[in-house]
């Protein structure tokens, strides 16, 4: 294998783990919050379509916006059931990723008939940044990807500080590690639970546009393809923390880049293996994770 | 007391009523709007919707042979979401369920040639079908007994997982050698063929193991061990007091659904399809968890949910033949709305079901309910997350 096989599988890595940290940040709101939203996958595969969609209109920030706006709307209808009419969150959340995944195959095959040739829009070009792009490996890898990728750089950072610093997330962070005693001390448990829940459906949005109008700049069914899943997986292995998030995802990308890229030029191993990895390796760190929260709970327990 | 009593009971009443009557009716407006929304008639599409499922035998028989894979796996289910264990893996057992059950009938085959007996090929082939998802299932939990992996994420994980070994499986050792479109397996001999219940229809036996498996299950919700599954979901101390430990009760729950969903897949192969495709689990194994929760957990309930769900596929495709614009992806739409609804239903259910219940009802802590919906209010805020409340 070359250098520049490996610059190319690693600058593709970034751009692949940009929508699982996009919603992963908005996941890890949630949480932090306690809560957990199944309905990922549903709101990422409408905002995929949004963002198509308004992308072919306007162009691709009104895309992700659209997508956005998606997501705020499934989370809405998300809270309304969980908090009005309180129904059961799981259960709730699987039929947001049904009626997701349904919605937008549906409007698909409504808006592109089947044997008309499928809309493709503009991505988000890439923006290399001046003469840091032209460092050697470094370079192509981290400095020339789309804005997309710096964008959610941004928003980590953003959002470490939002949880760090602000009264939100102080809030946020207690109504998750404890929502008795918040309640007792008149944070409305309810509320922030809702608007994190709304943050996460936002990003999730914006994540499933990102893939679309970000980087394939088309819609197919079930494009995500377990993606949403794979968010949830990657905040428990980041332990809800931005950095953990951001780790996860890259590892998860590098899998899936590595597989894409690799594969007809490296070892000659089966394709669906390469593809089954990504997905095999989550996993198997989901359970180092989990082992480890184990271990320090049970440590606790021998201290105190 | 008694008169304030049975003025809760009334607003209860009244509200279940306006909230069945609310969600009956959101279907009704969301499908119809879809069908607008497509350019087409609602009442036109009603027509197909109802021509797809019963103008000839035919159709009767797709809507049963439909039914059958939904309904094995939603009532195999039934002990897993009793006791709150929410394993949404039937899609990958399904699939290795298939495999194994494959490779059994075509071994068989090359062991016995041709001529072998039905019988023979009918037990390798459910036997091997049954342990491939059972297997499938004994990993996840496992990691969720061992580690307290979260079962959800895991058996999602592992869906993606069997799809690339069934792609492998078919591009190696069950390739069928010759050159086609979609790699497929050899077709299955005659005699592995599950037989037609009604003539002139592809409607098969299955039809009947769906009775028989409904009427285990009705028979195993009288005993204690079903009642052990239900105190297990709410209170897991007393329940392994009772003698039902969390070990037990993940292992036992998600091996009978990891073998109910591991038959399935020896039916696509055996009743449907004559050889294993890429396409062999389809979705069913989520439209059998929502079938599972759609009927309330209850045998009888279910048979009727996976019939329904059946015939909205079906229909479905009526449809679209009868309006010309409608996809029949409309009935996916409609299945979520339909969740969705069940959601709100089991919430103001008088016993819902564990894995059902609202959140906030105190699901797997072992501090005393609350007495009654008004005094209630703080620990109403403490939603978690129900299947796993009792983890760090």
């Amino acid at each position: 294998m070359t250098l520049e096989l490996w610059v190319s599988i690693l600058a593709g890595a970034v751009a692949l783990a940009t929508p699982l940290v996009i919603a992963g940040i908005g996941e890890g709101f949630v949480e932090r919050a306690g809560r957990i939203n199944l309905g990922i996958e549903g709101m990422m595969i409408l905002g995929a379509l949004a963002g198509v969609f308004a992308a072919s209109l306007a162009g691709p920030v009104v895309g992700l916006a659209a997508g956005a706006a998606v997501g705020i709307l499934l989370a809405f209808l998300m809270n309304v059931v969980v908090h009005r009419l309180h129904a059961n969150e799981i259960v709730v959340g699987v039929a947001i990723t049904m009626l997701g995944l349904g919605l937008s195959t549906y409007l698909f095959q409504l808006w592109v008939p089947s044997g008309r040739t499928n809309v493709s829009v503009e991505t988000v070009p890439p923006t290399p940044l001046g003469p840091l792009a032209d460092i050697p490996v470094l370079g192509p890898v981290l400095f020339a990807q789309s804005l997309l990728v710096y964008a959610a750089v941004l928003l980590l950072v953003a959002a470490w500080a939002v949880m760090r610093w602000t009264r939100f997330g102080l809030r946020v962070r207690a109504v998750g590690a404890d929502p008795v005693s918040a309640a007792l001390r008149g944070v409305r448990t309810r509320a922030v639970g809702a608007r994190a829940l709304l943050i996460g459906g936002a990003l999730a949005g914006v994540a499933g546009a990102a893939i679309t109008v970000g980087s394939i700049g088309s819609f197919t069914p079930g494009v995500t393809a377990g993606r949403g899943y794979v968010v949830l997986a990657v905040v428990i292995m980041g332990r809800m923390s931005p950095i953990g998030i951001a780790l996860g995802a890259l590892l998860f990308a590098f899998l899936q880049s590595f597989s894409l890229l690799s594969q007809s030029v490296a070892l000659p191993l089966p394709s669906e293996l390469y593809q089954a990895l990504p997905y095999v390796v989550t996993l198997v760190v989901l359970v180092l994770t989990s082992r480890a929260a184990m271990r320090r709970a049970a440590g606790r327990a021998r201290t105190s | 007391m008694s008169a304030a009593t049975g003025a809760r009971g009334r607003t209860a009443d009244a509200r279940r009523w306006i909230v069945v009557a609310g969600v009956v009716v959101a279907i009704l407006v969301v499908s119809a709007a879809l069908i607008l929304f497509a350019g087409a008639d609602p009442l036109t599409g009603l027509r197909g919707l109802v021509e797809g499922v019963s103008s000839s035998p035919y159709r009767v028989g797709e809507l049963l042979v439909g039914a059958v894979p939904i309904a094995i796996i939603a009532l195999t289910l039934i002990p897993a979401l009793r006791a709150g264990v929410f394993s949404v893996g039937a899609e990958g057992q399904v699939t290795i369920g298939a495999i194994l059950a494959t490779a059994a009938i075509l071994g068989l085959r090359g062991w016995l040639g041709e001529g072998a007996p039905s019988v023979l090929f009918w037990i390798a082939g459910a036997a091997a079908g049954a342990a491939g998802g059972a297997l499938y299932a004994l990993l996840p939990a496992l990691l969720a007994v061992r580690w307290q992996v979260n079962e959800i994420l895991s058996t999602l994980l592992l869906n993606y997982v069997a799809v690339g070994i069934l792609g492998l499986s078919l591009r190696t050792w069950l390739a069928s050698g010759e050159q086609t479109a979609t790699p497929q397996s050899e077709r299955l001999p005659e005699a592995a063929a599950i037989p037609d219940l009604i003539p002139g229809t592809r409607a098969h036996w299955g039809v009947v193991l769906v009775l028989v498996v409904a009427v285990l299950l009705a028979w195993w919700q009288r005993t204690s061990g079903s009642a052990r599954l239900t105190v297990f979901a709410s209170r897991p101390k007393l329940a392994s007091r009772l003698g039902t430990t969390r070990a037990r009760t993940i292992y036992g729950t998600m091996l009978v659904s990891g073998a109910g969903a591991g038959i399935v897949g020896w039916i696509q192969v055996a009743g449907v399809g004559e050889r294993l495709l890429g396409s062999v689990a389809g979705g069913v194994g989520f439209s059998g968890i929502a079938v599972a929760l759609l009927g309330a957990l209850l045998p009888a309930g279910i048979v009727v949910a996976a019939l329904f769900f059946s015939a909205l596929a079906a229909g479905a495709v009526g449809m679209q033949s009868a309006t010309g614009t409608v996809p029949s992806s409309i009935a996916e739409v409609i299945k979520g709305v339909l969740v969705l609804g069940v959601a709100c239903i089991a919430a103001v259910q008088r016993r819902p079901a564990a894995v059902v219940a609202p959140a906030g009802e105190p699901a797997a802590s072992d501090e005393p309910p609350v007495a009654g919906p008004g005094a209630g209010a703080p620990v109403e805020e403490t939603a978690g997350l129900g299947t796993d409340a009792g983890e760090p």
